[in-house]
């Protein structure tokens, strides 16, 4: 399981202040944390303002990069931005995200192919996230078409089902593992990876909710997340449904994990 | 039995409310008392939801209430004369966004709440906001969006009701997931509003009530 740190995100207000006021401080405690805890990427978003987002990129995996060598993923839909912040990125990043929409398309998977990154794919097009799971790949088997025209590995791509509000629709869940069994049993060597919180938006209690579907998620074959590293209870729920998934050999990450305190108050000693 | 309504509205027993509705319409209630009692129980739904004992899925199942109740008397209204009005709000999803469901929320609130609503739809081009002040004549315009890319749409449509001279004719709101006081600066609206509560005190506030 491969986890990106979501924490660096600038549609976040306490991160907007930050890249706002230059707080460098800040962003290395954070790129700091989340790599001691295991994150594979550090996402880098700079939030909302569009003429800025390069700058404000380029700074923010600088100072990532002067404390951890942590590969960054790219946060951002546009491709002027990602041109100019993939020169700054020591290790190849990878990308977040491209879509069905012919234009992210056109101007995106260039830069992904040219410079070798993994890139993130979201199952839908030009402004509608479709409402079935046999709609959602659809746009998965257009996204895949292109990316490998573009010579870009099927390994190399991580298929987002795009996670929807359960409190909006009752089937969100189902139609979102619908889509990563879907995935899997048409692309063998493709990556599934979400953002899994939105699920709870609107609910209360929410971290019940986003551990119940990270652990279901698992077993409909996601492989990677989107997620807060430093959320303990959500690590250890994950190492949890690893073990019993057979995927993690001899126990090893679990008894590691144990070791190394992440079940400390949330788990029973000795 | 108007109590009990407003309690099962209120307390979500949907069953009990539709129900007593059609117990009232068969008895001959009249169908605007119904719908101020429906008002008065989702005032309940809303201060629940700002307090933090309700949550999205309460604010849904609210809606569906409210529209199968005006399924119900819905007969029965179209024989009375017109409710008086707070005032007109025209409201859509903008151009490139399709997301409906707080537009929704917010539509349906306002209807209950006494306005006159005009719902554009989704994927709104700033023309047809432009055609839907002429016709329409509201005095307040509702800008919806959730996606990052909808902000250039809401800049654009205010821009274009600017060049059509109709910009001192209405005050505008914008709402969203992402909305923030930023985003209304650059958009060039005169408010937003964090929920769909705060954009009916904002709609009540700007026609000059409470």
């Amino acid at each position: 399981m491969k986890i990106i740190g979501e924490k660096i995100n600038g549609t976040r207000k306490r991160i907007a202040k930050a890249i706002a006021e230059r707080d460098a401080a800040y962003i290395k405690d954070l790129a700091m944390k989340q790599t001691e805890v295991g994150a594979d990427w550090l996402d880098v978003n700079a939030g909302t303002h569009p003429n800025q987002e390069p700058d404000d990129l380029v700074w923010l995996i600088n100072n990532i990069q002067s404390v951890v060598d942590t590969p960054v993923c790219l946060d951002s839909a546009n491709p002027k931005a990602l041109g100019i912040a993939i020169r700054a990125a020591d290790k190849t990043p990878m990308i977040n995200s491209i879509s069905g929409e012919p234009e992210r398309l056109n101007n995106i998977l260039p830069i992904v192919a040219e410079h070798g990154c993994e890139v993130i794919a979201l199952a839908m097009d030009e402004k509608k996230i479709p409402e079935t799971s046999e709609k959602r790949m659809i746009v998965v088997h257009k996204v895949l078409e292109a990316t490998r025209a573009s010579g870009i590995p099927d390994e190399k791509v991580y298929i987002d089902p795009l996670v929807m509000t359960i409190s909006t629709n009752i089937q969100s869940g189902l139609i979102f593992f619908d889509t990563l069994r879907a995935v899997r049993a048409a692309y063998p060597q493709v990556h599934l990876t979400a953002g899994l919180s939105n699920i709870s938006f609107g609910l209360p209690a929410r971290s019940y909710i986003n551990r119940a579907f990270l652990t279901l998620a698992l077993q409909a074959g996601l492989d990677c997340a989107i997620i807060d590293p430093l959320d303990r209870e959500l690590k250890a729920a994950l190492l949890a449904a690893e073990l019993i998934l057979g995927r993690d050999r001899h126990c090893l990450n679990y008894t590691r994990a144990f070791r190394a305190g992440v079940f400390a108050k949330s788990g029973e000693a000795g | 039995m108007s109590q009990q309504l407003v309690d099962a509205i209120a307390d979500m027993r949907e069953e009990e409310a539709l129900k007593l509705v059609r117990e009232m319409v068969a008895s001959d209630s009249n169908p605007m008392a119904i719908l101020d009692l429906t008002r008065e129980a989702l005032d309940l739904v809303g201060k629940r939801f700002e307090e933090g004992t309700y949550f999205l899925p309460e604010l849904m199942l609210a809606g569906e209430m409210m529209n199968q109740i005006s399924e119900i008397i819905k007969p029965k209204l179209a024989e009375m004369p017109d409710r008086e009005r707070h005032g007109k709000v025209l409201i859509g999803t903008v151009e490139g966004d399709i997301h409906d469901i707080g537009k929704n929320i917010v539509s349906f609130m306002l209807d209950v709440n006494g306005f006159e609503v005009f719902d554009l739809g989704v994927d709104v081009p700033p023309q047809k906001f432009v055609e839907g002040i002429q016709e329409f004549q509201p005095q307040v315009v509702a800008l919806s969006g959730f996606l990052t890319l909808s902000f250039d749409s809401m800049k654009n449509t205010v821009a274009a009701i600017e060049s059509a001279a109709l910009r001192d004719k209405v005050k505008i709101m914008i709402g969203g997931g992402q909305i923030n006081e930023e985003v209304k600066e650059y958009a060039g609206a005169d408010g937003y509003g964090k929920d769909a509560v705060a954009g009916i005190f904002l709609a009540k506030k700007w026609v000059g009530i409470q």
